[in-house]
C-alpha cells in the first residue's frame, strides 16, 4: 500500500503541475487585499469572510475535480491503466492510494490558504491577534467537506478519458451552490455547498465545526459513503 | 476549404456530448430560476415593481458563470479530440492550412455558444411567460441573452489558444476555474478584466460597450492565438 502511494506521489511530482495548489491561495490573497474597504468590527473576521467568498464557493469544489483528473492522467495516456493494474496491486488499493493523495493535496492547499489569511492580515497590519483557533477550524472543516466531492471526481476521472467530461459534471453540480447558499432550507443538504458552509466562520462557534454535527455526518458523511463506494466498486468492475 | 473544415469539425464533435452541454448551458441557467421561483415565488415577486426585469436580473446572475465555465469545457473538449490521440500531426499533414484549421475550430465553438444563447432566450421567454410576469420586455430579453455571448468572445479566443497549445488539459481547465471567479464577484473589479465582461457590469453603466469591446478584443486575441498556433510544432 505504501509503495503504491509513493508511486502516486512520484507520478504527481513528475506531472509538473503541482504548482496548481498555489493558485487558490494566491487568488485568495488578492481577494483579501482588494476587498479591504473601511474595516468593520473585527477585521480578521471580515477579511476571512471576503476571502472565503472567492475561495470556497466555486474555486474549492471546482479545483478538486482538476486535481482528480491530474492524478489519473498518466494512466489514461497510452494504456497506462493496463500497465499499472498488471502489477501485483489490487484495484482497491490503487483507488485508495489515489484518493489519499488527493485528500493530502487538498489539505496542503488548505494549509497554504491558512498562510494566505495570515499574510493578508499582516500586510494590512491588523491590531488584533491572529484568531488561529477559529481559522484552523474553518480550514479543517473546509477540508473535510471536500472528501465526498473528491471521491465523486475521482470516480468520474477514472471513468472518462478526457479532462472536460468530469469537469463538466463538476460544473453542473457546483454552479447551483450559489443558489443553494441563498436558501437556509436548501444549503445544509447540498454537498457542494458544504465546503463554504464549513469554512464560514460566521456560523455556530460553540460546535466543533461551523455546521451542526448531524449535518456533517448525514450530508458530508452520507455523500462521501455514496460517492466513495460507488467509485470504488465501479472501478473494480471496470475493464480497461 | 474553410467550409469543408467546418463540416469536419462538426462531424468530429458528433455524439461526444457537445450538444448536450450546449443544451444544458442554456437550459440549466433557466432551470436554476425554475427552482428559485418554484420555492419562493411570492417573495421574489415582492422584491421589485418590474417583475420581468427582476427575473432577467436573476437569470443574468448565472449566465456569466455558465458561459465562462462552458467555454472552458467546450474548448478543452474540442482540442482534446486531437490532443488525446496525438492526431494533430495527421490533421495538419492534410493539404490544409493551420490557420484555417484554427478558424474552423473557433467558428464551430462560437456557433455552439450562439446556439446556447438562443436556447437561453427561448427558455427565459418560455418560463417568463409561464410565470405570468406581465408585459414582456423583448429588448431586455435579447440584451441579457446575447450581450454576454459577444462580451465573452475574448475568453473564447483565449481559452481556445491555451487549450490548443497545452499538452496537459489541466492548464486550460484551471484558467477556466480562475476566470469564473471575477464573473462571480464582478462589482469590485476593474473594467479591463475580460472575465468580468460577460456579467455586463461596468462603470459606464453601458452594457453595449462590452459588446464592441468583446468583438474587438476577441478578434485581437483570436489572431494572437491563431498565429501562435501556426508557429508551433504539433505532436
Amino acid at each position: 500500500m505504501l509503495a503504491i502511494l509513493r508511486s502516486e506521489i512520484f507520478k504527481f511530482r513528475k506531472a509538473n503541475i503541482w504548482a496548481l495548489i498555489f493558485v487558490g491561495p494566491v487568488i485568495a490573497i488578492f481577494a483579501g487585499l482588494v476587498d479591504s474597504g473601511e474595516l468593520p468590527v473585527n477585521s480578521w473576521v471580515y477579511t476571512v469572510l471576503m476571502m472565503n467568498l472567492v475561495y470556497a464557493v466555486l474555486f474549492l469544489p471546482l479545483i478538486t475535480g482538476v486535481f482528480a483528473s491530474i492524478v489519473c492522467r498518466y494512466e489514461h495516456q497510452a494504456g497506462g491503466w493496463k500497465q499499472l493494474l498488471a502489477l501485483p496491486v489490487t484495484k482497491g488499493r490503487v483507488f485508495l492510494a489515489k484518493y489519499l493523495l488527493l485528500v493530502s493535496l487538498v489539505f496542503l492547499m488548505q494549509l497554504l490558504y491558512l498562510g494566505a489569511i495570515y499574510l493578508v492580515g499582516n500586510m494590512q497590519g491588523f491590531a488584533e491577534p491572529f484568531p488561529l483557533e477559529i481559522i484552523w477550524k474553518s480550514v479543517l472543516g473546509g477540508w473535510i467537506a471536500t472528501f465526498p466531492l473528491i471521491a465523486l471526481q475521482l470516480w468520474l476521472a477514472i471513468w472518462f478519458k478526457s479532462f472536460a467530461a468530469p469537469f463538466a459534471v463538476n460544473v453542473i453540480f457546483t454552479i447551483p451552490t450559489i443558489l443553494a447558499l441563498n436558501s437556509e432550507k436548501l444549503a445544509p443538504f447540498y454537498p457542494w455547498a458544504q465546503p463554504y458552509l464549513m469554512m464560514n466562520i460566521g456560523g455556530k462557534v460553540d460546535a466543533m465545526f461551523f455546521v451542526p454535527w448531524d449535518q456533517l455526518l448525514i450530508v458530508v458523511g452520507g455523500s462521501f459513503i455514496l460517492f466513495f463506494l460507488g467509485g470504488y466498486f465501479l472501478f473494480n468492475r471496470k475493464a480497461f | 476549404m474553410i467550409r469543408k473544415l467546418i463540416q469536419v469539425e462538426f462531424l468530429k464533435s458528433k455524439r461526444k456530448g457537445f450538444w448536450l452541454l450546449v443544451f444544458l448551458g442554456g437550459f440549466g441557467v433557466v432551470a436554476l430560476q425554475m427552482v428559485n421561483y418554484g420555492v419562493r415565488k411570492e417573495y421574489l415577486l415582492q422584491q421589485s415593481d418590474n417583475d420581468w426585469i427582476y427575473y432577467l436580473m436573476n437569470i443574468s446572475n448565472f449566465t456569466p458563470l455558465a458561459l465562462v465555465l462552458g467555454i472552458a469545457i467546450l474548448t478543452s473538449f474540442m482540442t482534446s479530440i486531437e490532443n488525446e490521440t496525438n492526431a494533430w500531426k495527421q490533421l495538419i499533414a492534410l493539404p490544409v492550412s493551420k490557420l484555417t484549421v484554427y478558424l474552423a475550430k473557433f467558428t464551430v465553438l462560437a456557433f455552439m455558444l450562439l446556439v446556447a444563447s438562443l436556447l437561453l432566450t427561448l427558455f427565459t421567454y418560455g418560463y417568463g411567460v409561464f410565470l405570468d410576469l406581465g408585459a414582456i420586455p423583448y429588448g431586455a430579453l435579447l440584451k441579457y441573452s446575447f450581450y454576454p455571448f459577444f462580451a465573452s468572445l475574448p475568453i473564447l479566443a483565449l481559452q481556445l489558444w491555451i487549450a490548443t497549445v497545452s499538452n496537459n488539459q489541466a492548464i486550460p481547465i484551471t484558467t477556466g476555474v480562475i476566470g469564473v471567479l471575477p464573473s462571480f464577484s464582478a462589482q469590485n473589479l476593474p473594467d479591463w478584466l475580460i472575465w468580468k465582461w460577460p456579467s455586463l457590469m461596468n462603470s459606464w453603466n453601458e452594457p453595449i460597450y462590452y459588446v464592441w469591446l468583446g468583438l474587438g478584443v476577441g478578434c485581437l486575441l483570436y489572431f494572437v492565438g491563431m498565429f501562435d498556433f501556426a508557429r508551433r510544432d504539433v505532436k
